[in-house]
């Protein structure tokens, strides 16, 4: 299997819910499987100010649950999409309803960044049997041991099945998302790249590796692993000023040099 | 639910609170949970503990007849736990105290806490001091202002307040960047949440170091009066003052009440009142009663109180509510004035502003037929000097 070269993520409904489809299909265009679409919440905890500045721009011009879904139903011309939000806005939809949104979209799997595996189990369970898997995230805290079980709890639907329901998120650093304080200071890609020595133990599974990422080399350190960089924050921002998605995403996804 | 935990992590029978924690937090919850559940079988932290509740805190803090208060108001006797006279001025010490030992027992160096009235803030900041540890305090741009003497008392022990602008700028805000910064130095800082609310195990951890409240008042009740109250009073935000009261008594036959902030209206971002206004979702790590819109987004709310006005309920609490085992109230602005008012006047004592929302409901307790109250003075009412002025025209 070739190694799918990045997986952006953008938040929905920045700059605004009419560029959604635009910016869809440039990223197809660019020949991208997969990338991550934000729901916006009211308080994410996990993001850093660059994502949480976006989701409330999002929301304050009316990007809410139901009209993202709303903007994706009958969407062909795009990657397949990971729905990255938090869990209480799909909690209020339900399952049951969520399910018959998400039919008619290109989302294929659900990145719910405070749902541990097991705390909602049926709710969980109810999205996988419909094609909505949960992907899986193993932090710099997550043991080994834990890792299996988080692998084994949302397992891998086999090499039929698209990358965006293979993966597994691998976060590089402690923190939220977001590029390093430090001037210039990239995240010390060192630890993220022994983590992923250990992960390939656990099996074969497709891996991504986000947060803190943005420049062409640690994309390209990410690759050398032979693993999808995510890059999140430094997209969002360049496209809130303005500059478009092939833009900022071309360069960064040439190959070495 | 999230494997590895020994403790249970939910609550009643729509088995609220829960761990729904991001991944990078799952591991230091569960380290958290071992070495407390090490902690309290350990007999030289409980003694260690102890001696510092005795002689830093001030526990056993007095339980004080309020005889003039309870003629005013047709009760044939009513009893405030003084909370308001440990030092710092409010329950909350107990279990930052608690949790500081605890962080100093896991080695870690650094402390993040949360605060709202500040009163969470400054017993963080004052454990930290007497401890040896860094303190890093996250307060709301709109309550630093509003609890301005509590943000300079945490300057002198020595504590760094980081403000929050973010949304409203009060303590759902606080928590979220005290939930940021811990994820980001998770490694070397322990976070002490000062409510019973939060991922598992915040909330039986910080409900478990604050039940030494109830444990004395029903000890002094009897010692006092010979008998049981009628009814335990107590306000509520997040939950660990009407938690810390209340739990001691769940066993007796007697009414329990907590009061909630009512705020200034009772539409959707004029009040704290969970219970009513609630409804089931997830925020912060747990679940349970949550003001939120209908897209699931966190709801505005409105107190007078600074330390009232967190948009959920505590799991516990809200499924003790939901058990009929907790009877829960709200009281207006206004008539949390009022309680502070008669307080001070009968008594000569001066309740925090959350306190009053007990004190409040106090003339409807007496119309419902209630003779005897135990009410718990959760904190003093100094850093709300300022708000009294203005809204009580002294």
């Amino acid at each position: 299997m070739s190694l799918n070269p990045l997986l952006p993520f953008i938040m929905a409904g920045d700059p605004s819910l009419d560029a959604l489809p635009g910016l869809l299909s440039e990223a197809k265009a660019l020949g991208l499987d997969a990338i991550e679409l934000g729901l916006p919440h009211s308080d994410p905890i996990a993001d850093g100010p660059v994502l949480q500045a976006a989701a409330h721009r999002a929301i304050a011009r009316g990007a809410t649950p139901l009209r993202v879904l709303e903007a994706l139903s009958g969407l062909q011309d795009s990657p397949d999409i990971i729905l990255f939000t938090y869990l209480n806005p799909l909690l209020q939809i339900g399952a049951e309803k969520l399910k018959a949104l998400l039919a008619p979209t290109p989302v294929k799997a659900l990145l719910v960044v405070d749902l541990p595996f097991g705390e909602e189990a049926s709710f969980e369970a109810e999205l996988r049997a419909a094609g909505y898997p949960m992907v899986p995230l193993l932090a710099p805290t997550t043991t080994l041991d834990r890792a299996r079980q988080i692998l084994s709890e949302r397992p891998d639907p086999g090499p039929a099945a698209p990358f965006a329901q293979r993966f597994a998120y691998v976060v590089a650093r402690l923190g939220v998302t977001g590029v390093g304080q430090g001037a210039g200071q990239g995240t010390d890609l060192g630890p993220v790249a022994a983590r992923i020595q250990g992960l390939r133990t656990l099996g074969d599974r497709p891996l991504a590796v986000g947060f803190g990422l943005s420049d062409a080399r640690s994309l390209n350190a990410i690759r050398a692993q032979g693993a999808t960089p995510v890059i999140g924050s430094a997209l969002v921002q360049e496209l809130a000023e303005g500059r478009a998605l092939h833009e900022v995403l071309a360069p960064r996804l040439l190959a070495d040099v | 639910m999230t494997e590895g935990f020994g403790l249970p992590s939910r609550f009643g029978a729509q088995g609220l609170g829960g761990c729904y924690a991001p991944e990078t937090l799952v591991q230091p919850l569960l380290d958290l949970e071992a070495a407390f559940r090490a902690a309290i079988s350990d007999a030289a932290f409980q003694s260690e503990l102890k001696a510092e509740l005795r002689h830093f805190v001030g526990r056993p803090t007095p339980l004080t007849s309020a005889p003039r208060l309870a003629a005013k108001l047709g009760l044939k006797a009513l009893f405030l736990k003084r909370e308001d006279l440990t030092h710092t001025g409010a329950h909350k010490i107990n279990n930052a105290l608690a949790q500081a030992l605890l962080a100093r027992r896991m080695g870690k160096s650094e402390i993040i806490a949360e605060t709202g009235a500040g009163q969470h803030g400054v017993a963080t900041a004052a454990a930290c001091a007497r401890l040896g540890l860094d303190c890093t305090v996250y307060m709301g741009v709109v309550d630093m202002a509003r609890q301005a003497p509590n943000v300079a008392r945490m300057r002198l022990f020595g504590a760094k307040v980081v403000p929050v602008e973010a949304g409203q700028g009060t303590l759902k805000e606080a928590v979220n960047e005290a939930l940021r910064a811990w994820a980001g130095r998770c490694d070397k800082a322990h976070y002490i949440l000062g409510s019973a609310l939060g991922p598992h195990p915040f909330p039986t951890l910080v409900r478990s170091f604050q039940t030494v409240i109830g444990e004395e008042a029903r000890a002094q009740m009897l010692e006092q009066s010979g008998v049981l109250p009628e009814v335990v009073l107590a306000c509520a935000g997040g939950g660990s003052n009407g938690l810390g009261l209340l739990v001691p008594f769940l066993g007796d036959d007697l009414r329990r009440v907590v009061v909630e902030a009512g705020g200034h209206g009772s539409a959707l971002g004029e009040h704290a009142a969970r219970l009513d206004g609630g409804r089931m979702g997830v925020l912060h790590g747990c679940k349970t009663l949550l003001l939120q819109d209908e897209h699931g987004h966190t709801a505005e709310t409105a107190s007078i109180s600074a330390g009232l006005d967190y948009p959920a309920l505590g799991p516990e609490l809200a499924a003790l509510a939901l058990d009929g085992k907790v009877e829960v109230r709200r009281a207006s602005d206004d008539e949390a004035l009022s309680g502070a008012r008669a307080l001070c006047e009968a008594e000569g004592i001066l309740p925090a502003l959350e306190s009053s929302h007990a004190l409040a409901l106090l003339p409807a307790l007496a119309a419902e037929g209630a003779a005897t109250v135990l009410l718990g003075l959760s904190g003093r009412g100094d850093k709300d000097l300022s708000t009294y002025q203005s809204r009580l025209g002294i």
